[in-house]
């Protein structure tokens, strides 16, 4: 292999990665706060990615633009999917059967209604864009995933300046690191995890929006990335953005340099393989390696 | 019926009736020859399919009920067993193997799939467990897809050189589903079950009390796998061609988990109950209605949830506990009677 | 712990309730009501839904064209009657489970004469189960792999010639081009083949005739990819690495507009580019616009083939349901309803073993197909002539091959795009 040929697999590979941080980052927040388990993040991705498709069909507006809209519409669908069922689940400190099908059953009723809506014929999002290449040299670039990695990587800079600035971003990592002394210093423990809620649905339905532009997608669609996410989540913890960047980008690496080794019929066993590997080898993920925090009660 | 109540407290719940407590044990027997001597009476070709299919997601249903519902460890994997048991029966039968010793076959092998599947996986508590069976069923299917001796994801086609009588697949998935009956029975009512229990209650107490969770867990794993193994057998043998797609789905080990879940989760006739609805909705819906069934178990699935966890069974048990209950008109909310009853329906499991 | 207090006593009323519903739906949905009148029942078991809804469509509207062309010409003479054929139909929503049971129910329980269903290998493999076992004649109009006539079923009929065929007519319209001149010998061909037995088969039928004719290319690269995939870029991936000078692929409609739109993505470019038997569809075209551009198929029927019976059968189609024919799904459905009439009014009865009988001897003239002949083999099996279509700028098709079917010229090898 030359050393273009590498070069080439390497690029696709940090592309690939930002897509993947930026989907899980929703996951992440709800899991390390609320400590839920939610499948239906694939439900929530899969509808952001019909909703780019409708406003692109009909307002005809960008599905980069429509992935901005998307934070907002979904942030409040967040928190409206929040108020409606979450919050009559048992507050825990560690995840519950109950909450993981709760929200599993939620992904099959979003499903459904993707069902209803649009059938099951695959839809993609045809713009002038998505067939446009860039050329760097030797190298060739498809411009649409340049611009959805610059647009993932914009969503996680704004994530990690709201983690680290502001107070609701300090309630979040409170609350991760430890429910009850979050408690105990006056964390409002029902604002914060509504608002995480939020934030967590919002960031489903822009991943779903991006996916969008690069995938073929029909309402099954979130299932094949919800499984990387929890992938994602073991390798790179639960601590901070970065963190999730680092799972993405092994995540990444991994797949894309398998294909060298593995046959592509048995690629997509290469996710599933690594997370069960990682869980059994290390449970609290490869953050775990370097913990230092202790856990109280 | 009995004696008089005092006041505040209903008879029903205290102390059955010897009746009663007879007529409840002889019930599943009189079910058993009620089905079987249903195709005498003459049904279509369609409804003893519709009947045949109901029977073999019972069985699969009270297989993962064992795991699910009465150790409490949940599983997104269990079309993994299924799908291997369906093929093994294929393999076998497609070579002129006695088909009920393709069956037992059926059953053996998904047991040691899932004795190795649980050795690494049972280290892992709830819902890391419950991705983990994501995992691997997801990793099973792909390598399925590829395999060549069972034809890949084209699929394997079983030619059993016998003619074809619709009765004989009838009367094997009835047995087989009884017998799933009973051992899901005699299980809840041994020791063994016991320790199941309190293993799913609380590991740790189980432990201190003697109980080795880890060699439980992988003991009734291989049981359960073993159930819906056969169960996956003896659908092979009726549809004449099984693929990956279809067997090995994670829609295949969605269905198989949602029964006893809407049934009732951790009692045998809940999962019965998930495996009738199921087997009778899921048909009808084919040929009726447009896809909506997602939506409706899905949606039952949250209700369960959030306001009834222990499914249609506790829903149908409070419903009749209502009904039995006279009420008080004077005031008295017949708190006491009911706090009993909450305290004895706790206490009672199964 | 706080108990969830969720909707409180009504969740008991809603849960009840639900149940009644379920309860209800499936007495409602007892059974399929068959025909009242009297008519010769067929049985039609074609997905309108799922992934192969669109497909699926067109060949349900060439059976209804059919049959509403037979019934308005009087029906079928059936020992001292003329009978209408009824057509029952089930969507199998592109589940291959729900197909086969469908077509049992067809045969076993709702009395059909015979059953016209399989769009697509998968479908057609599961449904071919049911034929035999209730002795019920069974045409699939959309199931081309060969393993389906394979093991020896006595009532099994398809208008689809098997797929190896296709794979070495590929091969040999590619070496019609390298004794033409327009590309060189010795290529090498890098080849993506959809996991299936459409897939085995087309592979086959490339490397039969390459070995037989050594010299012409040289498969560098073959691998196989899964059916209903959203992401083929690591397939892709090694594809360029291979560095063919041929891509040949074998998918179905939706993976042919994934992929190839994927392809572009990536930057390649290959002198000559097919997706077996995908390429001049409308879905594709609208979908990917001029990145389909020179893509060439092995289709089983097109609509400038240049018989009298194949201009009429496209103006028909047009004035039934308002639109254009798109690609061969309706034509080779067409066929098997009229094949199927024959029969019934060769046998004069409908008794299916004899209707059964007369299908293996029927010779249709006057067919839509490739050849205007349409006959089944001894597996059941037709074996009629593939034509070579090509996709070429502003939306046009052209068929390139063979020769004498011929509407336009051919570009080979494939411009290079800005």
């Amino acid at each position: 292999m030359t050393f273009i040929d590498f070069l080439n697999l390497l690029i696709a590979a940090l592309l690939l990665a930002g897509i993947y941080a930026v989907m899980s980052v929703g996951m992440t927040v709800i899991y390390g706060v609320m400590k839920i388990v939610n499948l239906a993040h694939a439900g929530f991705m899969m509808t952001g990615a019909y909703f780019a498709y409708e406003v692109y069909e009909r307002l005809h507006l960008d599905p980069i633009l429509a992935a901005l809209l998307a934070f907002g519409f979904f942030f409040l669908v967040g928190i409206a999917v929040h108020w409606l069922l979450v919050r009559w689940l048992p507050p825990s400190d560690r995840p519950t059967l109950q909450s993981l099908l709760l929200m599993f059953g939620l992904w099959l009723v979003l499903q459904n209604i993707g069902y209803l809506i649009w059938g099951n014929t695959d839809r993609s999002i045809l713009t002038p864009r998505t067939l446009d290449l860039v050329h760097l040299g030797p190298i060739t670039i498809s411009s649409l995933r340049l611009v959805v990695f610059v647009a993932a990587v914009g969503c996680m800079a704004l994530l990690e300046v709201a983690l680290s600035r502001t107070w609701f971003g300090r309630s979040v990592r409170a609350l991760i690191q430890n429910r009850y002394a979050g408690r105990i210093v006056g964390v409002d423990t029902e604002k914060t995890a509504r608002l995480t809620f939020g934030l967590g649905i919002a960031f489903a339905g822009v991943a779903g929006a991006l996916l969008a532009t690069l995938f073929s997608f029909d309402p099954d669609f979130g299932r094949p990335f919800l499984l990387r996410a929890f992938v994602i989540i073991v390798l790179g913890g639960l601590e901070s953005v970065s963190g999730v960047a680092l799972g993405a980008l092994i995540l990444a690496l991994v797949e894309t340099f398998s294909i060298l080794l593995v046959p592509a019929e048995y690629q997509p066993a290469i996710s599933f393989g690594l997370l069960v590997v990682v869980l059994v080898v290390l449970p609290g993920g490869i953050a775990s390696l370097w913990a230092k925090r202790r856990r109280l009660a | 019926m009995g004696e008089e109540a005092p006041a505040g407290m209903s008879t029903a719940v205290i102390a059955p009736s010897r009746l009663e407590a007879r007529a409840r044990a002889g019930l599943p027997w009189l079910l058993l020859a009620v089905l079987a001597l249903l195709p005498t009476a003459g049904l279509t070709p369609n409804i003893v399919r519709l009947l045949f299919i109901t029977f073999v997601w019972v069985t699969s249903s009270l297989g993962w009920n064992l795991l699910g519902g009465f150790t409490g460890q949940v599983s997104f994997g269990f079309a993994v067993f299924y799908g291997l048991g369906a093929y093994t029966a294929a393999l076998m039968i497609d070579r002129g193997v006695n088909p009920y010793l393709s069956f037992v076959a059926a059953g053996l092998v998904p047991a040691v799939a899932a004795f190795l599947i649980g050795l690494p996986t049972f280290r892992l508590r709830g819902p890391y467990f419950a991705i983990a069976t994501i995992g691997v069923s997801e990793a099973t299917r792909v390598i399925m897809n590829n395999l060549a001796i069972t034809g890949g994801a084209s699929g394997f086609r079983i030619m059993e050189h016998r003619p074809f009588r619709q009765v004989e697949h009838y009367y094997t998935a009835l047995g087989v589903a009884a017998l799933a009956v009973a051992a899901s029975f005699l299980i809840a009512h041994s020791k063994f079950g016991m320790g199941l229990r309190a293993i799913k209650q609380d590991e740790e107490a189980a432990a201190d009390l003697g109980v080795n969770p880890y060699a439980y867990k992988l003991a009734i794993h291989a049981v359960a796998a073993a159930l819906t193994g056969i169960a996956g057998g003896v659908f092979a043998r009726y549809a004449a061609f099984i693929y990956p797609q279809g067997v090995f789905a994670f829609q295949t080990s969605v269905y198989i988990l949602l029964m006893p879940v809407i049934g009732g989760i951790g009692t045998v006739w809940g999962a019965v109950l998930g495996g009738v609805i199921f087997g009778i909705v899921e048909e009808q819906l084919v040929a009726s209605f447009p896809q909506i069934h997602l939506l409706l178990y899905g949606g039952l699935l949250i209700l369960i949830i959030l306001a009834e966890p222990d499914g249609l069974v506790g829903l149908l048990g409070k419903l009749f506990r209502r009904l039995r209950t006279p009420r008080r008109n004077d005031g008295d909310t017949n708190s006491g009677g009911r706090k009993a009853d909450q305290v004895l329906r706790r206490a009672g499991g199964g | 712990m706080k108990n969830s207090s969720f909707l409180g006593k009504y969740a008991h009323a809603l849960a009840a309730a639900l149940l009644l519903a379920v309860v209800t739906s499936l007495l409602a949905g007892c059974s399929k009501k068959a025909a009242e009148s009297e008519g010769i029942k067929i049985g039609v078991v074609m997905p309108t839904t799922g992934r192969e809804g669109k497909p699926g469509t067109y060949q349900k509207e060439g059976i209804e064209l059919a049959i509403r062309q037979i019934n308005d010409a009087g029906g079928l003479q059936v020992g001292n009657r003329k009978l209408p054929l009824k057509e029952i139909f089930y969507d199998d929503g592109s589940d291959s489970a729900k197909s086969a049971q469908l077509t049992e129910r067809a045969m076993s329980s709702d009395g059909v004469t015979a059953v016209i269903g399989g769009y697509s290998t998968a479908l057609g493999e599961a449904e071919s189960v049911m034929p035999d076992r209730y002795q019920t004649p069974w045409i699939t109009p959309g199931a081309a792999a060969s393993s389906i006539f394979a093991h020896g079923y006595q009532y099994a009929f398809g208008t689809l010639t098997p797929i190896n065929l296709l794979g070495s007519t590929t091969a040999e319209f590619l070496g019609s081009l390298v004794d033409q001149g327009k590309l060189k010998k010795g290529l090498k061909i890098a080849m993506a083949l959809e996991n299936t037995d459409h897939g085995v088969d087309y592979g086959n039928g490339i490397e039969r005739w390459l070995n037989q004719h050594p010299g012409y290319f040289k498969v560098v690269f073959s691998e196989k990819f899964d059916l209903g995939g959203t992401d083929f870029s690591g397939l892709l991936q090694k594809v360029k690495q291979a560095k063919a000078d041929i891509f040949l692929s074998d998918a179905h409609l939706q993976d042919y507009i994934t992929m190839q739109r994927q392809y572009i993505q990536s930057g390649m470019h290959h002198q000559m580019i097919s997706y077996g038997a995908r390429g001049p569809e409308a879905d594709a075209r609208k979908a990917l616009g001029d990145g389909v551009d020179y893509i060439f198929a092995g289709i089983w029927w097109s609509d400038k083939l240049p018989y009298p019976q194949v201009q009429k059968f496209a103006a028909d189609y047009q004035a039934f349901t308002g639109r254009k024919v798109d690609s061969w799904y309706a034509a080779t459905a067409y066929e098997a309803v009229r094949a199927l009439a024959a029969a019934i009014q060769a046998a004069g009865s409908l008794d299916k073993t004899a209707i059964r009988d007369q299908l293996r001897k029927l010779e249709m003239k006057d067919s839509l197909v490739p050849g205007q002949v349409l006959k089944f083999g001894p597996n059941g099996q037709v074996g009629y002539a593939f034509v070579m279509v090509q996709n070429k700028p502003d939306n046009k098709v052209d068929i390139v091959y063979p020769k004498d079917a011929a509407t336009g010229e051919v570009i080979a090898p494939t411009p290079v795009s800005k």
